[in-house]
């Protein structure tokens, strides 16, 4: 059974206006998503910015306010009461490794917070447990007794991965966790979220922008556009056998490090630009929105018109 | 962005006021590589003369008004004594009498007093109404912002004033306490209004939202997560309503409707004042209080001045 299913979930933000600031129209921020992530398993979110993947995000955990549509978590509904077991077994990783700790705190009593919301230890229980998250996230005892300004990007990043797996968590949300950071360290806080993927038996929703990450570090791959899906699949279909044309606008646009290639690369993208621009209205509609998800293997889902596939 | 993040942030008064003794030394190196927000005041004021003097001046006048009012007997300096009236400064009276023969020194000096204790009192008690109402307000938002901000707008707008002159006249037992109820009720709401404007800022950081994941409670995080996170603009605001809360119980004295003359108080001294031939003869009985109040006042403003000055880094000195 899928560790987390999402049904038709539906975000929107009102926009006021007026005098008596009433709703005029929404922002479709999520407009019908639906996805499961097997235990275990890495799920990647990717998309343009504000291409609504950290909302659906904040709106699983709990952060945003869902219009319609529901979240399952191991089968139960999670829509819209979130219980205290729901919150233990699902975390978060924020986006910026700056804001998300507390800048008045110590390191102990950041990644204390959970602990002491959930779990009655004794300070000496809490402080070995704390010693022990310390150093699964590779930074030293005394670390404890510092604030967040006194650690680069890298280790505030990790302390905020050892806040989000202090309660042994199944799932953790990983918004852009490492978009705030220099490549050298992101990927150091990549391989390190993958050991203790593998060490906690933890599962994975990972929003990101780039590509190469996710590559990298999915099983199973989504992109969205303007709230909705384009194309969902395992990460050899989508990077091999991409049928929309955002996905291959998208994956066109990784820079090849082979210069040899450069002609190549360059012949792609201007084949893939004339296909944007003569079939454009095969793949969005007059809104310039993407259509609903087709299958076209077991796993690989496309947004395409009917008819479309039929010329194929 | 050690500094700039610093100051906003990076301000933990009480802690900080712990270490300030115990680092004394290291303090040096300390603030060039993490300022903390209480080191950057401190440095401000140090550096800003005028500021430092205020606050030397004020520790003093504090300390001297009220170690002398303990020993002094208010009901003594009360009592009418017809055989020294309009007396001069002299040996006896430092400051001369009054009307009544009333040592005008001791009554300075008891009327400071309540005046500063007025002052804090009412600084101190619509400082921890309008923080607590301003953080819940910002931090909630939505309805709950509107309804409470609506009650805010309703108290605003009551004529103060004459509310309090008509709540100082049904008060019975007329005294500090009292009289510092009254006007905590009517003036808590400037600082509730920054104060929220502050929280709204500050609830759409990740470190509040991340203590929403992780399941902490509300209460616990407007109380221990935003609220010191936002205390330098606590403490510059309070500093700063300070100055003008000194000066309120004078205010409402002078206009009659302060404390009976059996308090002392420096609004009634200056009250005295309204007579032609005490303006023009006896300065010894308003003129004291009149430099007192006004000492006092600029004093406080000058320390909170420099406060807010450190807030800030482009307009710090240092």
């Amino acid at each position: 059974m899928a560790i987390l299913e999402v049904k038709d979930l539906k975000i929107y933000f009102p926009i006021k206006a007026g005098l008596l600031n009433r709703t005029v129209d929404h922002i479709k921020a999520v407009d019908g998503v639906s996805f499961q992530i097997e235990q275990g398993k890495t799920y990647g979110l990717v998309g343009e910015s504000g291409s609504g993947k950290s909302t659906i995000g904040r709106g699983i955990i709990g952060l945003e306010k869902i219009t319609s549509g529901k979240v399952y978590f191991n089968g139960v509904d999670i829509t819209s009461k979130n219980g205290k077991e729901i919150r233990k077994n699902l975390q978060m990783i924020f986006q910026d490794p700056y804001s998300s700790l507390n800048p008045r705190k110590r390191i102990l009593d950041i990644i204390a917070e959970p602990l002491r919301n959930f779990e009655r230890l004794t300070k000496k229980e809490e402080i070995k447990r704390i010693e022990e998250l310390l150093e699964l996230v590779g930074l030293s005892k005394e670390s404890m007794m510092k604030y967040p300004h006194q650690f680069s990007g890298g280790q505030r990043q990790r302390i905020g991965i050892a806040r989000a797996i202090a309660l042994k968590p199944k799932l953790i949300i990983a918004d852009e966790p490492v978009s705030a950071l220099d490549v050298s360290v992101q990927a150091q806080v990549l391989n390190f979220m993958q050991d203790i993927q593998k060490e906690l038996g933890l599962t994975y929703l990972f929003i990101s922008h780039d590509l190469g990450i996710v590559k990298h570090f999915c099983d199973e791959i989504s992109i969205m556009y303007k709230g909705r899906y384009v194309e969902q699949g395992t990460k050899e279909e989508i990077f091999n056998h991409p049928q929309h044309i955002y996905t291959k606008r998208l994956l066109s646009a990784i820079p090849d490090m082979n210069p040899s290639n450069r002609d190549k690369q360059f012949r792609i993208r201007k084949k893939v630009q004339q296909e944007f621009d003569q079939r454009y209205h095969d793949y969005f509609d007059s809104e310039g929105l993407a259509y609903s998800l087709k299958p076209i293997s077991e796993t690989h889902l496309v947004a395409l018109q009917e008819d479309v596939q039929k010329v194929r | 962005m050690t500094r700039v993040y610093g100051l906003s942030r990076d301000l933990d008064l009480w802690g900080d006021l712990m270490e300030l003794g115990k680092k004394e030394t290291q303090s040096q190196q300390n603030t060039e590589n993490n300022p903390t927000g209480l080191k950057i005041l401190w440095s401000e004021l140090r550096r800003d003369k005028l500021a430092l003097f205020s606050l030397i001046l004020l520790i003093v006048i504090v300390v001297f008004v009220y170690g002398i009012s303990f020993v002094m007997n208010q009901d003594e300096i009360a009592k009418v004594d017809l055989f020294s009236i309009h007396k001069p400064p002299s040996k006896e009276f430092i400051l001369g009498t009054d009307y009544g023969g009333r040592d005008v020194f001791g009554q300075l000096i008891i009327g400071t007093r309540n005046s500063l204790s007025i002052g804090f009192l009412v600084t101190f008690l619509s400082g921890v109404i309008g923080v607590a109402f301003g953080l819940v307000a910002g931090y909630f938002g939505g309805h709950i912002d509107n309804i409470l901000m609506r009650v805010l707008d309703f108290f605003q707008v009551l004529p103060f004033i004459m509310l309090v002159i008509v709540f100082v006249s049904i008060v019975p037992n007329y005294t500090i306490i009292a009289f510092s109820l009254i006007f905590t009720a009517f003036s808590w709401m400037g600082v509730a209004r920054l104060i929220r404007s502050k929280a709204l800022q500050e609830k759409e950081l990740d470190y509040v939202q991340a203590s929403k994941t992780l399941g902490t409670s509300h209460f616990k995080i407007i109380f221990r997560e935003v609220m010191p996170n936002i205390s330098s603009l606590i403490i510059v605001t309070m500093t700063l309503n300070l100055a003008s809360n000194i000066g309120l119980e004078s205010g409402l004295s002078f206009l009659g409707f302060g404390f009976p003359e059996s308090t002392p108080s420096l609004g009634t001294l200056l009250s005295y004042a309204t007579n032609p031939q005490t303006l023009e003869h006896r300065w010894w009985i308003w003129f004291p209080a009149a430099v007192m109040i006004l000492v006092l006042m600029l004093a406080v403003r000058n320390v909170g001045e420099a406060l807010r000055r450190a807030t800030d880094a482009r307009q710090r000195r240092g």
